[in-house]
């Protein structure tokens, strides 16, 4: 047996794979070949290690140091140095590794442990071994639910850790689980919303291409607890890597026999089917998302009847987001009372958030409910970029609100946010300096939702539409005082007369871009 | 059962009990509470597309639209508060700035309204009045109930290209307000689903997809999108610029022997439009392209025959009614019986046809009354008559198991009967077609036969079980789908059989009549027959047919005794010394004879010319019955005074008979007709009911000079194809054309 004196983890994500990451690890693996370091470095693929616009990032391991912006050119001095001599090139390494970076299971330094429930195998796992998977407890939660726990025990177990949706309505998860379950009907579907077209998001991209088998395992999970025996993943068309993986780790979960026909020889069948979306916005709102896998063109659909009585092919329909399903494993494993641990008392657990714009390492982190915008930007973002100042963050995606300097010590969790008239929504967080344009800024968010309109309701297709010329005025200096009134009437009536969440929530980049910089506003059209 | 409880809601202060299921906005509506609303229509599932139906609920968050909201008990709901009339306006605002307005906020208004009252004078480029819908405008009506009375946006113009590629409808996708209504009606009532929203957000527009044509994406041009469409974005060709109807007159169609109820749009002496009735019980206002369309264009055709005309050898001379009579009662009087020949057309109603066979029998003594069916049908007259007489009623599709459709397609006729065959199909019957094309069923069969006509006897036989003999080695790739089809069939109870008008195009057609006529006896399969002889069970009543009584085929007291009719003597080779062709255009088939009378509306498309002719009124201009396929006594009802000098079928017979044989008919008007009829057939019961036909076997021999097949594929109306006429019809025929070849069905 070869005795490994190292790892070497290259995150191959759809960003680093954009950055080149398959051309340094063909590199990487040719030059270890030619020192002849073949049988004592290993390297392994693995998903984002949270680390964005840094390019290419390995992490060598024991010593979890992280190299990021690697081409193939500092390859053989990477390997020559660290990986055969044992010298850390200092040139390449990420100079501060950050809190985010530390894994449950270890402690480094003085650095406290961090709560990673959602993103526990992320960056640490090679997302496309179903072994790896289960050796990192993937699967152990399924067999316990399945094999020792009756439905109602599940749902008891969900509810009682106070799980709520993290798709940004932030409902109940285990009331929606009861519902679905006492819902009378043989055929039910659970659906995996994995259409992330927030703005700025990119966590449940990551989450699927880092471990796509603890959403597997959760929705065997949430099937076995409602009595749905088939699911669907509904994923972005653009999330190539995902669907790859992700439909990779189901064809492997059925040849181990995780999906399938009585699974864990508990009489349980269930079975998962990828659908993929095709760039709509809209395809976000759970019955567009139905109306879209049942072939249709993806329109919100009338509510009442709500999916949980009438969703795909008119049967109840459970929808949850891909953040939502990946804590479940870790509640039916440890027990609700471990998961209320983390978060506040009315949001507990954790939170996955995207960081980008102006801050020095935008990325992927995971913290407990209740961390405060501050923490987030200054500690885990590491500060405005360029030592600026901050302005505001937009946090929640397009559909989210812009948050200034008073609301940086505000807890951050769903229910918190909003007595602020703000919102987590998916977790998206825009950090802007001092020199952004708040015009230019609100103006891009508007074109994008007149975009993405599907064209359904009067108030949102031309609501979005006139908005989207208010602003293009304003932004052109040649805009009027009413200009600035007409934004807020339009939004405010979309607000309350649109169809779908879509229309509805415009006013919340609307209002708080006016609560916090009208004055900058009113300046562009004076 | 429990009958359900009636809910308590409180709307506007005021407390009313309605139905449970209902939306906020249909419960107002059943009290006279007006909510405004663009996109919600009856019969049309609720869309909240609009948003101006917003009202308050308590306990309800924000402001749900009635529309989409169903009531509950105790609710309590508020339609027209301060807040909700802001945001009507508002909505309303947005909704016009994208929907030319000039009709709606013009200072010049009342101005324009007293001084410029036809659009031709103003042009597009003025912006005003380049909308066909002034006046009959819901989007205008709503605005003024809102009070909207100025906008603050800019219009803006969308400039779509109008659409006016195909029949009979135009599309101005600028005037479209995206209610969506058009989208539902052909996908969810017509279950037709050409028409779908095409891209996105501010650019939506509606059509067929990937930019096809309407005629390509097999719209069947039943119209409903444009009766349901609430502005002028969807107009009809014929009548878009002819504002308001003053009044509509609900009559019956005669195009086929459905029936549906037409409600024509009546002004002054012209038929306008033709539009559906969606409350009708018999076909729900599924009325196809004909019955929509074909209308106006036919009873206003410029080729109509304005006055009575005689031939010489100069061509006709007009000359007056007086003188026409006296011609064809002089040259009719002393006719010899067997040297008379009356042809009736199926598509006449009851009162002509029974004056028809009362002036044959009774004035000239004579059984020779022939129709347009025996040069069809020759040989085959007989079974198909006796399957006709057999046919059951429509709602048989309803609660139907099973159903075979055999030479049906209801693209463009029969539409009641094709829609309920898609609904039973969609509820979970099992369909099963057998054509020699493509149908418009086959998407929704569990399995379409598609095979020349020569092999569907055997295939009908098999299917059915009437019987399999030597059936088997015809089909080799079909062994498992038949087997499958035959359990099904013989596990079912309701079973229907559609026999469409592409039976009479197969070579046996006898021979699968008469399997069809054996397993509705034996098998427990009922038979509706769609063919194209809209009044035959009429004409079968009436007893205007050779060597059948009047009254005789009714059975009144569910008799099981056939009725036997005889044609074996009766030779429509021999020459006449007078024919008499009522409604037949087709007068090269006829024999020859010393004098033709051709009484019709239009002028026939043969080379024979006629001696006499006749200007007859159509069914928009008198008055009468028909019976339909399943036995329905239906009402003509007259809604425009008759073309020039044209007179009713009937009029013109009882004064020629009345000037042969004084007293034999004396009919003033067609209540006197239709009270001798009641006289002469006991038990013949009034408007809307059903009779019971008698099994009728009509003793048959191939008439000499074996007729051939008529030309496929024509929708006639009094033997003049509608193509000829109604421009629109041209594109459909062709269409039929290139989709089935010539299989269609006779006539």
């Amino acid at each position: 047996m070869n005795m490994v004196r190292n790892h070497v983890l290259i995150s191959i994500d759809a960003n680093t794979i954009i950055a080149g990451a398959r051309a340094v690890e063909d590199a990487l693996i040719k030059e270890i070949a030619r020192q002849g370091l073949s049988q004592e470095i290993v390297v392994l693929e693995t998903g984002s290690v949270g680390i964005e616009d840094q390019g290419v990032v390995l992490v060598v391991y024991p010593e979890g140091i992280y190299y990021t912006n690697i081409t193939p050119a500092e390859v053989p001095e990477l390997v020559e140095e660290h990986l055969l001599k044992g010298r850390v090139v200092h040139r390449l390494m990420l100079k501060e590794t950050p809190k985010r970076f530390v894994i449950t299971k270890e402690k480094t330094g003085l650095m406290k442990e961090q709560p990673r429930i959602v993103l526990k195998n992320c960056g640490f796992i090679n997302p496309e071994s179903i072994d790896e998977a289960i050796a990192a407890d993937g699967y152990q939660a399924a067999a316990k639910a399945l094999s020792s726990m009756k439905p109602d025990e599940i749902i008891a177990e969900v509810k009682h850790a106070g799980l709520t949706g993290r798709g940004g309505a932030a409902f109940p998860t285990g009331l929606k689980w009861e519902f679905a379950s006492k819902v009378d009907n043989p055929v039910k579907y659970i659906v995996c919303n994995a259409d992330e077209g927030e703005p700025g998001t990119f966590k449940d991209r990551l989450i699927l291409e880092g471990d796509p088998h603890k959403l597997i395992e959760s929705m065997i999970i949430g099937g076995y607890a409602t009595g749905a025996t088939k699911g669907f993943v509904y994923i972005r068309g653009e999330y190539e890597l995902s669907i790859e993986r992700l439909e990779k780790a189901i064809a492997d979960a059925r040849s181990y026999g995780l999906l399938g026909t009585n699974i864990f020889d508990s009489g349980f069948d269930f079975d998962i089917t990828v659908m993929k979306g095709a760039g709509a916005y809209v395809c976000g709102e759970e019955t567009a998302l139905i109306e879209s896998i049942e072939g249709k063109r993806g329109h919100p659909r009338n509510k009442p009847p709500y999916p949980i009585t009438a969703g795909l092919w008119g049967k109840p329909t459970i929808v949850n987001n891909v953040e939502t399903l990946s804590n479940i494993p870790e509640i039916i494993l440890k027990g609700a009372e471990n998961f209320k641990k983390y978060g506040t008392e009315k949001c507990s657990g954790t939170k996955v958030y995207t960081i980008l714009g102006h801050v020095a390492t935008p990325g992927l982190i995971e913290t407990e409910m209740g961390t405060t915008l501050r923490d987030i930007i200054f500690e885990y973002g590491g500060g405005i970029k360029d030592g600026k100042r901050f302005k505001c963050a937009l946090v929640g995606g397009a559909a989210g609100a812009f948050l200034g300097p008073d609301m940086l010590d505000v807890k951050m969790d769903f229910v918190n946010l909003r007595e602020y008239a703000a919102a987590l929504g998916s977790g998206a967080i825009l950090v802007m300096d001092e020199d952004t344009d708040i015009v230019d800024m609100l103006k891009s968010v508007l074109h994008f939702f007149k975009h993405e309109s599907c064209g359904h309701c009067v108030p949102c297709r031309l609501g979005t539409a006139r908005l989207v010329e208010l602003i293009d005025r304003i932004a052109a200096s040649k805009g009027t005082s009413k200009d600035v009134e007409g934004l807020t009437r339009i939004s405010e009536t979309m607000k309350d007369t649109s169809f779908c969440p879509l229309g509805q929530s415009l006013i919340l980049p609307v209002s708080s871009s006016l609560k916090y910089f009208k004055d900058e506003i009113l300046a562009r059209v004076q | 059962m429990t009958k359900e409880k009636k809910l308590s809601i409180t709307i506007d202060n005021r407390t009313v009990e309605v139905r449970p299921h209902l939306t906020i906005l249909e419960a107002a509506r059943t009290h006279n509470i007006y909510i405004p609303s663009l996109c919600a229509m009856e019969h049309l599932p609720s869309y909240g597309a609009c948003r101006l139906c917003v009202v308050e609920v308590d306990g309800l968050r924000g402001f749900p639209t009635s529309c989409t909201t169903p009531v509950e008990d105790g609710m309590v709901i508020r339609t027209d508060t301060g807040e909700i009339r802001t945001l009507r306006q508002e909505v309303l605002k947005l909704l016009l700035s994208e929907h030319p307005a000039s009709c709606l906020f013009c200072t010049e208004q009342d101005e324009c309204k007293d001084y410029q009252g036809t659009i031709r004078k103003a042009g597009v480029i003025t912006g005003c009045r380049y909308c066909p819908n002034d006046t009959r405008c819901e989007l205008q009506q709503v605005t003024e109930r809102i009070g909207l009375t100025e906008t603050s946006y800019p219009v803006y113009y969308r400039n779509f290209p109008v659409e006016k590629n195909d029949p009979f409808y135009d599309r101005d996708y600028n005037l479209c307000i995206l209610c969506g209504r058009c989208v539902r009606v052909c996908n969810s009532v017509r279950l037709n689903g050409t028409l779908s929203f095409k891209q996105r957000g501010k650019i939506t527009t509606v059509g067929p997809a990937f930019d096809r044509t309407h005629l390509e994406a097999g719209c069947e041009f039943c119209g409903a999108c444009v009766t349901v469409c609430p502005t002028g974005a969807l107009s009809t060709k014929t009548s878009k610029w002819y504002g308001k109807p003053d009044k509509e007159v609900a009559t019956t169609c005669v195009y086929c022997p459905v029936g549906c109820t037409l409600k024509l749009q009546v002004r002054k002496s012209e038929v306008l439009d033709v539009l559906p009735d969606y409350n009708s019980a018999l076909d729900h206002g599924f009325i196809c392209v004909k019955g929509r369309f074909a209308v106006p264009e036919y009873v206003h055709s410029s080729f109509r025959i304005p006055v009575p005309q005689r031939i010489t050898p100069l061509g006709y001379n007009d000359i007056s009614w007086d003188e026409a009579i006296a011609e064809a009662a002089e040259r009719l009087a002393g006719v010899k019986p067997d040297s008379f020949l009356m042809m009736v057309s199926p598509q006449l109603t009851n009162e002509d046809l029974f004056v028809a066979q009362q002036f044959a029998r009774q004035i000239i003594g004579s059984d020779q009354i022939g129709s347009p069916l025996l040069y069809d049908l020759g040989a085959d007259t007989g079974p198909f008559v006796n399957l006709v007489s057999q046919s059951s009623a429509f709602d048989v599709i309803d609660d139907a198991e099973a159903v075979l459709a055999i030479g049906f397609d209801s693209t463009y006729d029969y539409a009641p009967i094709g829609i309920g065959t898609k609904k039973a199909a969609q509820r979970g019957a099992v369909l099963v077609t057998i054509n020699s094309c493509d149908t418009n069923l086959d998407m929704l069969s569990e399995m379409a036969f598609t095979c020349g006509t020569e092999k569907w006897s055997a295939l009908v036989g098999l299917l059915t079980g009437a019987s399999a003999q030597g059936a088997a080695p015809l089909f080799p790739t079909w062994k498992k789908d038949i087997a499958g089809i035959q359990g099904i069939f013989k596990k079912s109870t309701r079973k229907v059989i559609i026999a469409g008008p592409g039976l009479l195009a197969a070579p046996q057609r006898t021979e699968i009549i008469e399997k069809l006529l054996k397993v509705k006896e034996k098998g427990g399969w009922d038979i509706i027959v769609a063919h194209p002889y809209s009044n035959l069970k009429g004409m079968l009543a009436m007893g205007a047919f050779h060597g059948i009584k009047t009254g005789a085929i009714i059975n009144e007291n569910g008799q099981a005794e056939g009725v036997k009719g005889d044609l074996s003597k009766f030779d429509l080779t021999k020459g006449c010394t007078v024919i008499y062709a009522v409604g037949v255009s087709d007068l090269d088939s006829l024999p020859d004879c010393d004098y033709l009378i051709y009484q019709n509306a239009l002028p026939s498309e043969s080379q024979r010319r006629p001696d006499l002719l006749l200007p007859a009124a159509l069914f928009t201009e008198s008055s009468g019955t028909v019976i339909n396929g399943e036995g329905r006594i239906l009402p003509v009802n007259k809604a425009v005074e008759p073309y020039r000098s044209a007179k009713p079928d009937w009029w013109i017979l009882n004064a020629i008979g009345e000037r042969i044989k004084k007293g034999v008919m004396k009919y003033a008007q067609v209540q006197s007709v239709q009270k001798e009829i009641a006289k002469t057939i006991k038990g013949f019961p009034g408007v809307k009911k059903r009779l019971e036909f008698s099994r009728i076997d009509v003793k048959m021999k191939t008439p000499k000079g074996a007729p051939k097949m008529r030309k496929q594929g024509q929708f006639n109306y009094r033997g003049i194809p509608l193509e000829a006429v109604v421009k629109g019809m041209k594109a459909i025929e062709e269409r039929i054309e290139l989709i089935s070849g010539s299989n269609r069905g006779a006539i």
